[in-house]
């Protein structure tokens, strides 16, 4: 059975299951309770700056959804030390731009436990971050910041690009063993689509074939996801055939999917709404190059925001932004 | 038994060591981890301790002299008289280290062949590298293959497609293979193109005779993927035995223009292979104008691109009313622009030379031919005058004349062409 569910919802639904099957979970973070009044136990208050978490307090009770200062680097390290020493902890990064005050126990503790002391620690932790641009939240609240957990071996990055998938791999997120940066872009928080009910997991590392196609390829995570289906229905009234693949996991990345597309069309355009300097697009396009060399018909294309910061103005925010038509003219430059 | 004395490597980044002081005498007894040797190296002296207890035997290291890692510094024997070959013992424990990266080894080493002698800067054709890889796995080389992506870029499609057409393929003669285009099921029927034509100067012919003949269209010597064996001149009886190696049993054979001569010369050295004959616009003398023409023609095709190759044959092979009609004007000449592009000035050249040799030495001989013969001649045809003269020594043969026609009268008024071969060939 299924229902229409907003992004928000299916993701509140994935804790509460998860809290549910599982005492160790917990969840922290800025205002994920009910704000600053510790006294109102059961208030369905804030729930989080875009009330993602309302309701949980009031059944899981404020042990285990905890407020926190408003300080990253303490709520992010004692979420690492909480699960390094038993619990499963859910920590809510209320914007991926704070991850500059929080990297350290993320880059330096989280990631390396396990590996340091061989296999005798590990860190079960899902970091909830909302990532991109689209909310006019300016320079410091709309980046996507995913290349640079992407780029710390030992860390988990999970992009989920529409409410069902959101569901099924933070149920999977939570479930790792290892710490998990789940992102949760602003251009499908508004999204809802069909959303199955209980409890179930997608797994985390396989791409999701959304549509075949014979001609060209275009890989695509989150938000871009949208994008790509847009400008493969466009092509499709040109006649041509466009198979989109989305990630869903950009660590562990799916080469074997991406590289199967390639070899059937013969063609890549990667679709990522960050900045393009060491970004996901490019660090496929390599992959591609290297890997897929022989299948290639034409260059590897990459559809990225430019290397600027976010602009405020929502008018430069959505030409910053990819564009369905941003692809069909990277398309056009292939032949 | 000899102990050797070598320059250690006290670091990673240690290369080579400078020997400061020998502190023993040669010859006087020392103790194992005694120290025999002060170095430098890095800019730290470093007492080394002897390895072994004996006598100071062999010094090939003076003070002062700077050597790599793994030298060999000295020896200490276990005894003072025991023998000792100081060249053999060196030969055996001298272990210099090579100096920076020679512990690298390149696997291959990408780059201009060492056999490029040309001083030309090479000329690179854009090639897809799935056309690469599919070229490597046809086993043919991907430059040769003619380009339809963007600047010309050769596609997996290009390769595929050229490896088909290499398919097609059939040995004639010794080494010589021509392209042979194949459809369609049923009796032979044979297409022989004119001067610097390919088989797709049938090209409004073939789908029609492929629903009830097996149309095998060949390209002579030197047109399209046919080899082109050095030669002065493509002879017209060549020509005509490679055609009949081409198939099997007898055929309709059907030419045009110089085709034609091919097609006569079948008729008198295969007379067993010919069921029937179809000569669009023959000629059994060059006329001064085609003499002309094909003077002008090899010379041109060495200097111009096919575009313009093909625009200046435009009014020789087409009548004023087609050429009036702008649309079939411009298609018709990029048509005859890709053939014209599958046949090399040096093709044209031998061809030529054939043609002229073999005019004029058969007039005489067409009574002798004894196969039903359609011969279709045109109004408007600059270049051919005789196909009456030639139908009438013909025994039996008909003549259709196409009014206002030019040469090229199977492209240009197909279905009237298409009318009398289907009539003719029953």
């Amino acid at each position: 059975m299924s229902r229409k569910l907003g992004t928000g919802g299916a993701i509140n639904e994935a804790i509460a299951i998860a809290m549910r099957t599982d005492p160790t979970v917990i969840l922290m973070g800025e205002d994920v309770a009910g704000g600053g009044d510790r006294s109102k136990e059961g208030t369905e208050e804030m729930g989080g700056v875009l009330g993602t978490t309302r309701g949980l307090v009031g059944e899981f009770g404020m042990n285990r959804v905890r407020d926190t200062p408003i300080a990253e680097m303490g709520l992010i390290g004692t979420a690492v030390g909480a699960a390094a020493t038993g619990l499963r902890p859910i920590a809510e990064l209320m914007f991926m731009d704070f991850l500059g005050t929080s990297l350290d126990p993320l880059l330096n503790q989280a990631s390396k436990l396990r590996y340091m002391f061989g296999g005798k620690v590990n860190v079960p932790l899902t970091v909830r971050t909302v990532s991109g641009a689209g909310m006019q939240a300016a320079a410091q609240h709309s980046q996507s910041l995913y290349w640079i957990t992407t780029g710390i071996p030992g860390l988990k990055t999970v992009i989920p690009s529409n409410p069902a998938d959101a569901k099924g791999l933070l149920l999977a997120s939570i479930r790792d063993d290892d710490p998990v940066i789940f992102c949760e872009s602003k251009g499908i928080l508004n999204q809802s689509s069909e959303v199955p009910e209980g409890d179930y997991e997608i797994p985390i590392g396989k791409a999701n074939l959304v549509r075949e196609g014979s001609d060209v390829s275009l890989v695509a995570f989150g938000a871009t996801v949208r994008i790509a289906m847009k400008a493969a229905e466009a092509l499709e009234g040109a006649g041509t055939s466009a198979e989109v693949v989305d990630l869903r996991s950009l660590s562990p990345l799916d080469e074997e999917a991406i590289l199967t597309s390639l070899e059937k069309t013969g063609r890549m355009v990667i679709i990522d709404e960050s900045t393009p300097r060491c970004s996901i697009a490019r660090d496929i396009a390599a992959v591609c190059v290297d890997k897929g060399f022989d299948f290639l018909q034409a260059p590897v294309k990459c559809v990225t925001a430019p290397h600027t910061p976010v602009p405020f103005s929502g008018v430069l925010e959505q030409a910053f932004l990819p564009s369905a038509q941003d692809v069909l003219d990277a398309v056009g430059q292939m032949d | 038994m000899a102990s050797a004395v070598s320059m250690p490597k006290l670091g990673m980044t240690m290369e080579e060591g400078t020997v400061i002081d020998w502190p023993l005498e040669l010859g006087k007894a020392v103790e194992k981890g005694e120290i025999v040797l002060v170095i430098e190296s890095e800019k730290t002296e470093v007492e080394i301790e002897s390895p072994a207890s004996g006598v100071f035997r062999h010094v090939y290291v003076e003070d002062g002299e700077t050597v790599p890692c793994g030298t060999l510094l000295a020896a200490i024997t276990e005894t003072a008289d025991e023998p000792f070959d100081a060249d053999a013992f060196q030969a055996a424990e001298d272990r210099p280290e090579k100096k920076g990266d020679a512990g690298l080894q390149v696997a291959k080493a990408p780059g201009p062949k060492a056999d490029t002698t040309s001083s030309e800067a090479p000329t690179r054709k854009p090639i897809a590298p799935a056309a690469r890889a599919a070229a490597r796995k046809l086993g043919l080389d991907p430059e040769e293959v003619p380009g339809t992506g963007p600047n010309g870029r050769v596609t997996k499609q290009d390769v595929e497609a050229y490896g088909r057409a290499r398919e097609a393929l059939v040995q004639v003669d010794g080494n010589v293979s021509l392209e042979v285009l194949v459809s369609g099921e049923g009796d032979p029927v044979v297409l022989l193109p004119g001067l610097g034509t390919d088989v797709s100067a049938f090209a409004r012919q073939i789908p029609l005779l492929a629903e009830a003949f097996q149309v095998h269209g060949v390209n002579p010597r030197g047109v399209g993927l046919s080899d082109s064996p050095g030669s002065e001149s493509y002879e017209v009886a060549q020509t005509a035995a490679d055609a009949a190696a081409a198939y099997k049993g007898t055929a309709h054979i059907v030419g045009a223009s110089l085709g034609c001569a091919a097609a006569l010369e079948m008729a008198f050295n295969h007379p067993d292979r010919v069921q029937t004959l179809t000569l669009i616009t023959p000629f059994t003398v060059v006329s001064p104008r085609l003499r002309a023409l094909a003077d002008a023609w090899p010379r041109l095709a060495a200097q111009a691109d096919p575009e313009t190759v093909a625009a200046t044959l435009m009014p020789w092979f087409f009548s004023t009313s087609f050429l009036a009609d702008d649309t079939a004007r411009a298609r018709t000449r990029r048509g005859l622009a890709q053939t014209v592009a599958r046949v090399p000035a040096i093709t044209l050249d031998r061809a030529v030379a054939g043609m002229l040799n073999w005019s004029n030495s058969r007039s005489e001989d067409l009574s002798r031919i004894a196969v039903p013969t359609l011969v279709v001649s045109a109004s408007e045809d600059l270049l051919v005058p005789d196909c009456e003269a030639i139908t009438g020594k013909i025994p039996g043969a008909t003549l259709l004349t196409i009014e206002g026609a030019g040469h090229a009268v199977a492209l240009e008024s197909p279905d009237l062409v298409n009318q009398a071969i289907t009539a003719h060939l029953g």
